[in-house]
């Protein structure tokens, strides 16, 4: 590298282009003094002279005294801080003394470029880091130690910045140059372990562990990645248990449903998303969630239990019950729910033993009337009975009202026997 | 053996002689190896001995695998080993380095032979001492590697990690903390052959010998008893609250899962789990970890009535009392010399008939 020259040609105010002592971009540690040697007779006579001019005249070049400071800043030598991009059209006199800095043989200026990258990677400044660190390995120089070191820094940088894949592909490239690099090794054992390919974290480590059996990371990485290794096959277990336990719990529910007879309304093909498999479209109607999310399932004794859904046309209200059991009766519900008044009821006239209960058959647009004394089972098993997603749904009425009549008279209505 | 006869069978194995001849004395020494006589004699003539590590050798593939095997028939004899380290003092390092070789089509038969030779304490320590730390680095790194030898399986390298972890020696180099040998063996014991998975499970119950370490193997570092637990426990299904005090490894396991076929490998396996338990902290640690669960239903599923015994010895341990203040560390009681006496007469009462149910 050509050994920086230091200027005696100074003025007080004005600092000359040509390159100082410096030690590394951005970090002017030092300048030498313009040193006057009194005895100089000449020297000074002319300096005399140069001097005398500004009185006439100003100087060229000189700082506004406005905004001298900023433009003070600007001067290499006076700069705090270098700039992380140097702009030659903005700032030739440091692109000048950057192009000084990097130059010589491939392999020295990938070395400059390393240390560089070095710098910025001490302060954390990982993007920079990297732009140097590519730099230095565009050189394609022949010192395969010193490529394997810039893809092992750059991989550092860029696993840093959480650019796992990244870091694993230079780690990886820094491997190939020299196969027994530790830092390599360890880098790319961690980027396996971020990516959660522990397997190969493992065999990361192992390879390093022949060269450096005593390497405390690699022996703490690969416990690491064992741990986490064993954990998510544990996770991948559990689920595959999970998806089991669903799946006989969903045959279970599906032969409960044969076995009863029950009827579940199909939607007409095209209306939604289209079900392939036939077998499982029962189902899948059947758990498609109603607003609370509640769904039909099997107790331990292997009894249904429905979200079933009462609506009372007369005043446009409803009530949900999210778990119905099979065996219970309409009417055991009713007198619990209509133990008290409910709000709505003004007239006093909905109580347990003035109700009728009725569903509806959509296909042949009739009603049919259900026994409160009936379980659910009875009423679902019904030959018009269809539920419909997921929950059956009963219309409930005030016995003889008028509402009743009047929303019944244009309807085709199978009422039970009177009593 | 005729002293006189082996010397004429040694002047058949010299190299000048035809080679259809050597191979027949040779192809008779190997049936004389056969009986212990034979091995008797042929170890008292030194030269003879000197002659088939030669062979063993030799070009010949024919020659050299009959050599070999008159080598693995020696060796199987303990009275032969001082003789044969003794007269052929070039025998242990021509066949580790043989061995380590990746091509040597005898890799099995010298590996089986060599297991042979460490079993003795005496021929073991010579063994050790010509292995070095490196050597049984190598050992390691050739057992753990997925095919180190294309022609050979090296699975008695197992059962050989097992002989030599018999000493001292041997252990320190197994438990070394600064290095990563012991949890580069557990992955083994779920896969390879019986005589594989038993020498290392050999050599796994050798080091559970040394309770200064069993903090360090129940520990993160290592962490070894699920890997002692997992080939003993079945596909049975636990509840969810028992799961969670199962080691992960031990968790949702498929319900085909099956378990180490080996009854002598089961047996050990347990005998390892009882002997963490020497130390209070172990058997805490083994407690804590869902043991129980896993001998309960290996207790309910095992037919063989000595691992079935070796399962109740564990249970008794695991839901038994704490020993008394002082015997807290049950590798370091001294049980005194007519108890000891009276306990292995009842072991081998227990045992007894035992022994001609399974014949």
């Amino acid at each position: 590298m050509m050994t920086p020259q230091v200027s005696s040609r100074v003025t007080p105010t004005h600092v000359s282009v040509e390159p100082f002592h410096v030690t590394a971009l951005g970090a002017w540690r030092a300048w030498n003094p313009l040193i006057m040697d009194p005895t100089d007779q000449e020297d000074d006579h002319v300096m005399d002279q140069f001097m005398e001019k500004f009185k006439t005249q100003k100087y060229m070049g000189a700082f506004n005294e406005d905004t001298w400071e900023e433009e003070f800043d600007k001067i290499p030598m006076f700069m705090k801080k270098a700039p992380s991009e140097i702009d030659p059209q903005k700032a030739p006199d440091l692109a000048c003394l950057q192009s000084i800095l990097f130059d010589g043989s491939p392999e020295e200026q990938a070395k400059s470029y390393k240390d560089e990258g070095n710098e910025y990677f001490k302060e954390k400044a990982y993007k920079q880091a990297i732009t140097s660190y590519t730099e230095g390995i565009k050189k394609n120089c022949n010192d395969q130690e010193l490529n394997a070191i810039l893809y092992t820094n750059r991989a550092a940088a860029q696993f840093y910045l959480g650019n796992y894949r990244s870091a694993l592909n230079d780690a990886t490239a820094a491997r190939k140059l020299k196969p027994d690099h530790l830092k390599a090794l360890i880098r790319g054992a961690l980027c396996y372990v971020e990516i959660k390919n522990y397997t190969e974290a493992v065999e990361w480590c192992d390879e390093g562990l022949k060269v450096y059996p005593n390497e405390k990371k690699l022996l703490e990485t690969r416990a690491k990645a064992d741990k986490l290794l064993r954990a998510a096959e544990r996770d991948v277990r559990k689920m595959r248990h999970a998806e089991k336990k669903k799946q006989a719990q969903k045959e279970s529910l599906l032969s409960a449903l044969k076995d009863r007879g029950i009827r579940i309304h199909q939607q007409p093909p095209g209306e939604e998303d289209e079900q392939e498999e036939g077998i499982l479209l029962p189902f899948d109607t059947l758990s498609s969630e109603n607003a609370t999310g509640a769904h039909v399932f099997q107790d331990e004794n292997g009894r249904l239990n429905w979200p079933v859904l009462f609506l009372y046309p007369e005043h446009g209200q409803t009530d949900f019950i999210s778990a119905f059991h099979e065996d219970s009766r309409f009417i055991d519900h009713l007198n619990t729910m209509f133990a008290e008044s409910p709000p709505w009821d003004e007239d006093q006239k909905y109580y347990a033993d003035s109700l009728e209960v009725y569903f509806e058959d959509e296909e042949s647009q009739t009603f049919y009337q259900v026994n409160p004394e009936a379980t659910l089972l009875e009423a679902v098993q019904h030959r018009r009975f269809r539920v419909k997603a997921g929950t059956p749904s009963f219309l409930i009425f005030a016995k003889k009202s008028t509402f009743c009549i009047d929303y019944f008279s244009s309807k085709k209505v199978y009422r039970l026997p009177s009593a | 053996m005729d002293p006189a006869l082996c010397l004429e069978l040694l002047s058949f194995l010299k190299p000048e002689t035809r080679a259809d001849v050597r191979a027949q004395a040779l192809e008779y020494i190997l049936g004389v190896s056969g009986s212990p006589e034979g091995r008797q004699s042929l170890c008292a003539e030194p030269r003879l001995l000197c002659a088939l590590l030669d062979l063993s050798t030799e070009q010949s593939p024919h020659v050299a695998q009959d050599a070999h095997h008159v080598l693995v028939n020696l060796t199987s004899d303990c009275a032969a080993h001082r003789a044969l380290l003794a007269h052929v003092p070039t025998l242990l390092p021509s066949m580790l380095s043989r061995l380590r070789d990746p091509g040597c089509p005898f890799a099995d038969s010298i590996c089986t032979a060599l297991c042979n030779l460490s079993r003795e304490e005496e021929t073991c320590q010579s063994f050790l001492r010509s292995l070095t730390q490196e050597g049984m680095c190598q050992l390691l790194d050739m057992l753990c590697a997925p095919k180190y030898n294309p022609r050979a399986s090296l699975d008695y390298l197992g059962p050989l990690l097992c002989n030599l972890t018999q000493l001292p020696e041997g252990r320190h180099f197994i438990l070394d903390r600064n290095r990563c040998v012991v949890q580069r063996l557990l992955p083994y014991l779920q896969s390879g052959s019986t005589v594989r998975r038993g020498g290392i499970v050999g050599t796994l119950r050798n080091c559970c010998f040394s309770h200064r370490d069993h903090a360090w193997l129940l520990g993160d570092d290592v962490d070894l008893l699920p890997f002692l637990l997992l080939p003993l426990a079945g596909g049975e299904e636990f509840t969810e609250e028992e799961m969670e005090t199962l080691p992960p490894d031990l968790q949702y396991l498929a319900e085909d899962k099956q378990r180490e076929a080996d009854p002598d490998i089961r047996k050990m396996l347990i005998e390892t789990v009882l002997l963490l338990c020497a130390t209070a902290d172990g058997r805490r640690l083994v407690k804590q970890r869902g043991t129980y669960l896993v001998m309960r239903e290996l207790h309910s599923w095992e037919r063989e009535p000595c691992v079935k015994r070796a399962c109740e010895k564990l249970i008794q341990m695991l839901i038994g009392e704490e020993p008394e203040a002082g015997l807290e560390n049950l590798l370091e009681v001294t049980v005194p010399p007519d108890l000891e006496e009276t306990l292995s007469r009842l072991d081998k009462e227990e045992e007894g008939p035992q022994g001609t149910l399974v014949q």
